[in-house]
């Protein structure tokens, strides 16, 4: 058994590591081996001044071209071809649409996709100190520095790799990442391509990645701290975060994508004879794409209609769920039994009208009444509640900060609701139909990744001839002659 | 349906004891074949009586397309899961709309419900006392744990035919055993509903019941305190029902009154019972802390060694000691404790026998299914997988239960000597035997649980 599994290796500061290997569960039946962590781990724990200087002095149009080479690399890529394979039982999706994803990953490396990242932080503060001339008198300059970061992925989208992976080379930090079990492969995939690319390169010897079980506290202990870390990134689950906030304190800070949920608001001109078949056709991208896995995924979908329209839009999406293209959205592959049996429930209650979900291709619940099925929260597989309500906002009652996004139909009523649904925490409104493609030089959960990804140093001072007494306390200007 | 024309198999399933001729240890000596035989029997019997009679029941065929019974397994598509008790919108306890909950119950039971009064009523509480007093229902309703409260429709007969055989089993044929209740004493939940079925059939009658503290555990209370709890994991406030503040001085005293009603609690018992067979039962948590406050007053051995001490339900969320086991023994006295797996939407306690087995009831049919695909797997040999009864004592509902419980199922016969199929110790909640170690950035159930517990300073 312990030959059979699936070997992953871990990779320290741009050096693979192949073994000695321990075998971990993961989900199912799919097990897998890593690179020992107890050996692994105490490695990933220390500073290394020499490369963060090697870092500091790289140019920034260098770091650029680098992003781009690798990027053009990660087109038949061969790490990347067996990370497809691998994943099959480990991963959120089937390995078609895990493929899907990688095919995705080159766009984020473009040169016009990693100077968008750099525009969101400032190419000035990248590549110089940019002066400010202050009212009380002073110069500031200020200049981002790269950070070593401890990053705790999510394993439901290829993507958050390789945002990783540019964020941390843009901004000139240095990464640890630790990786989920339902995907232990990508980053080191894009990792073992640096490796291929630029053995040595200081960028490739700024990214570790090894997997071991989160939560386990004797080799956490020893890797989270501020001698080792300025931020830890998580991503996702509570589980995940829980972990870590006993090690944070003074110097170390966390930084977190929380776990969220998105919904969908329409107005009533979603039903309108000439609307409604481009409604469906968005409303079941944003459901179906991916399967569903992410946070950006529709859920719950708000709609200014009464049941029996909610009924007929519930088909349509339905419908449309089948004939989203496989390289998009597929049916799940395996049935989720406890959803299964919710459906099952739902459709004795008397309350609620499900269409499909009998097998695993995904379905529609209408609620009768204006309130989303209980465990909207597990929704997955392409699984979509629709709630008639009254009015669009009504359908801020149910949506606070845990909400991501928000995909609206028609625009006249996003931008009334851009204004409102944010005072409820809502951090995202986008065109029906475009929930799923986040754009990493956006703000993301209320935040701006980029620039939290970096030491903001500030470097001051005062024209020439001042007393600094002046600054340090101003009515000493008036008492003064 | 008089007992002088019920087939053989309807007497089984309608009252186990009165077909064993009152000799419960028979029950479980039955052989592997002839067990059975008798339940698909009563099985089919069910099934036939229900069909058309009960709404959810028809609707579930029409899901599934099982419309006939022809082996015990194949009634593992027509299984409710918990859902189904509680699939209700939840805005109607909000909007207090207990006349269209009844409509749902309705629904769920083919007991007449049309005498009830539901929609004068401006509480669960009121709700569901108008249904004890004016129909046959003993609506059993769930604690709290995502925001939502299950209604389970068992019934007065039910509830009997079930303790008429803890009876048996306690009493054996002798006389009222004293019952010590270590909670509030009245209540409409699982556990609670269980001391007016105990004063009945154990005790003989309210005077041999020992409780803690006379009051009512309120349905609306547990309702709302679940809600705070859920709300708090999402960082959120419950807006609380107006209605419910007004009586927030009642409840408070109660739980005051509760919470210092242990230690006089056990002075008393030890005043009124000392060295007298009493029964006690409850979840393991209640006892350990009854325990540890009699222990607390150098209370030993109170009762007699043949005492029947019933732990079940698991913890409850509680941390327990290692050695609770060791200090129920001693504070009670009794040689043993009779563990015992119950559950809200089944009508039994099954009882752990010597060699540390829960053995099935012979009126409740046990099937193992495969946590990934739901299919039932073998009934033979010993069996892993997801826990699914049929409560062949269930008349007037559907006695079809998938569980949320990794159980582990023996079909043979067991060691101590009897043929019924055992569930192993040691069962554990699906949801807790996942992944922890899957991130994913969308927001879940179990993520807010993860979140609760943090916050709370738990796991």
């Amino acid at each position: 058994m312990a030959l059979m599994a699936l070997a992953v290796p871990a990779v320290v500061r741009g050096e693979l590591v192949e073994g000695p290997l321990v075998e971990f569960g993961g989900r199912g039946e799919t097990g897998f081996a890593v690179a020992d962590p107890a050996a692994v781990v105490p490695r990933l724990g220390t500073r290394n001044l020499a490369l963060s200087r090697e870092l500091a002095a790289l140019d920034l149009d260098d770091i650029l071209d680098y992003l781009a080479e690798l990027g053009a690399r990660l087109v038949d890529n061969g790490h990347l071809d067996e990370a497809v394979e691998q994943s099959a039982g480990l991963a959120d999706t089937p390995p078609g649409l895990v493929r899907s994803n990688y095919r995705l990953l080159p766009g984020l490396f473009t040169r016009e996709a990693t100077e968008e990242v750099v525009a969101a932080i400032g190419r000035d503060v990248l590549t110089g100190w940019p002066e400010r001339r202050m009212a009380d008198g002073r110069t500031g300059a200020v200049r981002a520095f790269g950070v070593r970061s401890a990053h705790i992925i999510a394993g439901n989208s290829p993507l958050i790799a390789a945002m990783t992976l540019v964020r941390t080379a843009v901004t000139r930090g240095e990464a640890v990442v630790k990786t989920p079990s339902n995907d232990p492969l990508t980053m080191v995939a894009l990792a073992r391509t640096m490796i291929d690319m630029a053995p040595g390169h200081p960028l490739t010897r700024a990214v570790s990645v090894a997997y071991w079980k989160g939560g386990d506290e004797a080799l956490e202990r020893r890797l989270y701290h501020p001698a080792a870390f300025d931020k830890i990134v998580a991503w996702g689950g509570m589980a995940s975060v829980k972990h870590v906030t006993r090690y944070l304190g003074p110097g170390l800070e966390l930084v977190t994508f929380d776990p969220k949920q998105s919904a969908t608001v329409l107005g009533p001109e979603a039903f309108e004879p000439d609307a409604l078949d481009d409604v469906a056709r968005r409303l079941a991208l944003d459901v179906g794409a991916f399967n569903q896995v992410g946070c950006v995924n529709a859920r719950v979908v708000y709609a200014v209609c009464d049941t029996g329209a909610a009924q007929d839009l519930a088909r349509r999406v339905h419908a449309e769920l089948q004939a989203l293209p496989p390289t998009v959205s597929t049916p799940a592959g395996r049935v989720d039994t406890e959803l299964r049996a919710r459906l099952r429930a739902l459709r004795t209650s008397g309350f609620h009208t499900v269409v499909g979900g009998r097998a695993d291709e995904g379905a529609v619940i209408v609620s009768h009444l204006d309130e989303p099925v209980d465990f909207a929260g597990s929704l997955a597989g392409r699984v979509a509640n629709i709630v008639p309500v009254e009015t669009a906002e009504d359908a801020a009652r149910h949506l606070d900060a845990a909400t991501q996004t928000v995909g609206v139909y028609p625009a006249a009523l996003r931008h009334r609701l851009r204004e409102v649904l944010p005072l409820v925490g809502v951090q995202r409104t986008v065109e029906l139909g475009c929930a799923v493609s986040v754009h990493p030089a956006l703000p993301q959960d209320g935040f701006e990744p980029a620039r939290r990804l970096v030491r903001w140093v500030t470097d001051e001072h005062l024209p020439a001839g001042s007393d600094p007494l002046d600054i340090v306390f101003p009515p000493h200007r008036e008492e003064s002659p | 349906m008089s007992s002088q024309t019920a087939t053989t198999e309807e007497l089984f399933a309608d009252d186990p004891l009165a077909w064993a001729g009152g000799d419960y240890r028979a029950l479980h000596r039955l052989g592997q074949t002839e067990l059975a035989d008798l339940q698909l029997a009563a099985l089919r019997r069910r099934f036939a009586d229900l069909r058309g009679e009960l709404v959810v029941l028809d609707a579930m065929v029409a899901d599934t397309g099982v419309e006939a019974v022809e082996t015990l397994g194949d009634v593992v598509p027509l299984l409710f899961s918990p859902e189904v008790y509680k699939s209700y919108p939840a805005s109607l306890l909000r909007r207090k709309r207990f006349d269209v909950l009844t409509g749902w119950l309705g629904r769920l039971t083919t007991v007449d419900l049309s005498g009830a009064g539901a929609a004068a009523a401006t509480s669960i509480d009121d709700w569901l006392a108008d249904l004890d007093a004016s129909t046959d229902l003993r609506v059993q309703h769930s604690s709290v744990t995502s925001g939502t409260m299950s209604f389970v429709p068992h019934t007065h007969t039910e509830v009997d035919a079930m303790f008429s055989v803890v009876g048996a089993r306690v009493r054996g044929g002798g006389d009222p055993v004293p019952v010590v209740w270590p909670m509030i004493r009245e209540g409409r939940s699982g556990i609670m509903r269980c001391a007016d079925a105990l004063a009945e059939h154990v005790a003989g009658g309210e005077a041999g019941v020992h409780a803690m503290h006379p009051g009512r555990m309120s349905a609306d209370v547990m309702l709302l305190a679940g809600q705070i709890a859920a709300a708090r994991a999402r960082g959120e406030d419950v807006a609380a029902d107006p209605g419910l503040l007004a009586r927030r001085e009642e409840f408070e005293t109660l739980r005051r009154e509760s919470e210092a009603a242990m230690p006089g609690f056990v002075e008393r018992l030890a005043d009124t019972l000392r060295g007298q067979r009493v029964y006690l039962m409850n979840t393991w948590n209640t006892l350990h802390q009854l325990a540890s406050t009699g222990l607390d007053r150098d209370l030993h051995g109170l009762f007699a060694a043949d005492s029947l001490i019933e732990p079940g339900g698991g913890t409850k969320g509680a941390h327990m000691p290692g050695d609770w086991q060791d200090r129920v023994l001693r504070f009670t006295g009794a040689e043993r404790l009779q563990h015992i797996y119950a559950m809200t939407e089944t009508t039994a306690l099954h009882p752990m026998c010597g060699e540390g087995r829960y053995h099935l009831e012979p009126w409740t049919v046990a099937f193992v299914l495969d946590p990934a695909t739901d299919e039932p797997l073998p009934r033979t040999g010993t069996q892993t997988g997801r826990g699914a009864f049929f409560d062949l004592l269930a008349r007037t509902h559907w006695g079809g239960f998938r569980s949320e419980d990794l159980v582990t199922v023996a079909y043979e016969p067991c060691a101590c000597g009897r043929s019924t199929p055992q569930v192993h110790d040691g069962i554990r909640r699906l949801k807790d035997v996942g992944d922890v170690d899957k991130i994913n950035c969308a927001a879940t159930d179990s993520a807010h649980r993860a979140a609760l517990d943090h916050l709370s300073g738990g796991s």
